[in-house]
């Protein structure tokens, strides 16, 4: 995984995010084990206590169970997985569409526009 | 258990005041930056946790006990500059710790060592001044220490080294044990840190965590650093 | 602790004395060979050849004597006060056990420096016709003085033994006072080296000082009932001066933990 961290934005939600995004992308497939926490803040460069933390908030969603052994894992609920994917698709299709109007897009322009780009990528492919 | 407390620390140099009223402390399980520029106090306070100043007036304590013989059982301790004796092979090293420390993981370094591709044949002398510093912060790390004083760790070496060592340092986190590490570089050790403490002119301007100030404040310690601190 | 400080002292110290003496019995066996051998040759390259190997034991000799005294304030000044202090003494150790270590570590090389040098002078001797000469001349005296009475061997072994006594606690109050005037020098905020000379000069100078007009006042004592021979006055007085020795000792001593206790300040 690549971790990343912007200034203005407290440490431990980045965390959670990228770790979502990691599990919707399937970095971190369904049912299987995660690093241990001090393996995960190593790899991130951050610290153990942040990490445990971005954990105890993931768990909290469901998105990730801890078994008292066995250690932490990714949930096996699909469904849970998609429809965090799905939040995350609207929260950059949302940031998205503020960007345009403020350039001052309607609504038929943007999506023509992005026809015209998913076209080009089809092409392309 | 409190790590580290300071209650109206003063320390005077003939006239001049470099720690002039500290009071704070520290909690098992917190990696802290003790943040400030150059000639705020942070070195000073680093040595009279180590006994090698005696305070002017007010207290220090590492675990309710004054700096001495005792604390310095339970402090490992990274000075500014390497000073790890220059004709010793990392071996020999790995013996003087050993000797001294009761709480040395010896194989804890020599895995480091070995990581890093150092022989235990080669003697400090040899080896480039980020080795060195790498070689004197295994020593430290390789303590099962109850508090770690870690003085400028990253000052002066490379990008990759710095990666190693705040690395070395997350790896061998132990909630039971607090590590300071005092430095001006607070972009690259932002992440690694818990806590953060301001020092300015030998007072405490702030203490507060990392993503407390980043909550509220909606910028990161680099930013508030360089605001606080504007020259 | 003391025995691991001690331990580590002996490492840090033999790497630069052992290969020393080692020198010294190798110049001590040249010179020894040149002697018997090279001077009775007739070729001035020989001759030359053997009085260099002979100048070079003088050389080393001169050299084996002086390092323990560099040693030990270089020990005293780079492993306390200089960069490797932060590591020396953050060690779970008290200062007393710092400086005797130090101490005690010196005071060994002093005496191993004075059998060695005697060793490398029977070497460098050994089969030559004049000083064997010598020698036997000495071992005939002793003999000799077997004859005398029980009362003078004694005394004389005794005047030995307190000579020794006073060269070794001589010797250790001498390091002490390179201690102290180090410390005292390392404590003030620049200019530490210079201080730490002053410091050198103004402890020489008092203690000097102190002897003189200890001295002097001596004179004027009339110590009724005091009438002593020659012989038990010259062991009062080396009993006294090595009281004085261990006591200047002390005083050095208690300055040294002082200071480093209480007003060091490392760079």
């Amino acid at each position: 995984m690549h971790w990343q961290f912007s200034n203005d934005a407290p440490i431990y939600t980045q965390l959670i995010a990228q770790i979502k995004i990691g599990i919707v992308a399937g970095a971190f497939p369904p049912g299987e084990r995660l690093p241990s926490v001090r393996d995960l803040a190593t790899e991130a460069g951050v610290n153990p206590n942040t990490m445990q933390r971005a954990m105890t908030e993931l768990e909290r969603d469901g998105l990730v169970y801890s078994q008292r052994t066995a250690g932490r894992f990714v949930t096996e609920d699909r469904a849970m997985i998609e429809a965090a994917k799905r939040s995350l698709a609207e929260r950059h299709i949302k940031t998205f569409l503020e960007a345009m109007i403020r350039l001052g897009y309607q609504r038929e322009e943007m999506l023509s526009l992005l026809r015209q780009e998913l076209g080009g990528e089809e092409e392309k492919a | 258990m409190t790590v580290l407390s300071c209650s109206d620390l003063c320390k005077n140099f003939g006239r001049a005041a470099a720690l002039d009223g500290v009071t704070l402390s520290i909690e098992p399980g917190r990696i802290v930056g003790l943040l400030g520029p150059n000639g705020s106090g942070k070195t000073t306070l680093i040595k009279l946790a180590n006994g090698l100043l005696t305070p002017s007036a007010g207290s220090i304590e590492i675990c309710g006990i004054a700096p001495g013989r005792e604390t310095h059982n339970m402090v490992s301790y990274l000075p500014e500059r390497t000073c790890i004796p220059i004709w010793m092979s990392t071996g020999q090293l790995l013996d003087f710790y050993g000797d001294f420390y009761q709480d040395f993981r010896r194989d804890a370094a020599e895995e480091m060592l070995d990581h890093l591709r150092i022989p235990l044949t080669q003697t400090v002398k040899q080896m480039s001044k980020g080795t060195r510093e790498k070689v004197q912060l295994i020593m430290v790390m390789s303590r099962a220490a109850k508090l770690y004083l870690l003085d400028e760790p990253i000052g002066g070496v490379d990008p990759a080294t710095r990666d190693y060592i705040l690395s070395t340092i997350i790896g061998n986190y132990n909630p039971e044990a607090a590590v300071v590490i005092s430095t001006h570089l607070i972009a690259d050790v932002e992440k690694v840190l818990d806590e953060v403490i301001f020092l300015n002119r030998g007072t405490v301007a702030l203490q507060s965590s990392v993503d407390e100030i980043r909550e509220e404040k909606g910028m990161s310690v680099d930013e508030l650093f360089r605001e606080v601190f504007k020259c | 602790m003391l025995g691991k400080l001690m331990k580590h002292e002996f490492r840090a110290t033999r790497r630069v004395m052992l290969p020393l003496y080692l020198i010294l019995l190798v110049t001590a066996v040249a010179a020894n060979f040149s002697t018997r051998m090279l001077f009775d040759s007739r070729h001035w390259v020989l001759t030359t050849l053997g009085t260099l190997l002979v100048i070079s034991f003088g050389v080393a000799v001169a050299g084996v004597c002086v390092m323990p005294v560099l040693l030990m304030v270089q020990r005293f000044y780079k492993n306390l006060l200089q960069d490797e202090g932060y590591i020396m003494l953050t060690l779970p150790a008290s200062i007393h056990q710092h400086v005797w270590a130090k101490l005690i570590v010196s005071a060994a090389w002093f005496v191993v420096t004075v059998v060695v040098v005697i060793a490398a002078g029977c070497v460098m001797a050994f089969d030559i016709g004049v000083i064997r000469d010598f020698f036997e001349g000495l071992w005939d005296l002793l003999w000799e003085l077997r004859k005398l009475e029980a009362f003078y061997a004694f005394n004389g072994v005794g005047y030995l033994a307190e000579l020794a006594a006073l060269a070794f606690f001589g010797l250790a109050a001498m390091c002490l006072q390179f201690y102290a005037a180090l410390a005292i020098g390392h404590s003030a905020a620049n200019h530490k080296m210079v201080c730490s000379v002053g410091a050198f000069f103004a402890l020489q100078f008092a203690t000097q000082f102190l002897a003189s007009t200890g001295l002097y006042q001596l004179s004027f004592v009339n110590w009724p009932g005091w009438q002593i021979s020659g012989m038990a006055a010259i062991h009062v007085g080396m009993l006294v001066a090595l009281v004085c020795v261990v006591v200047y000792g002390a005083i050095f001593y208690a300055v040294t933990v002082y200071f480093l206790n209480r007003r060091l300040n490392l760079e």
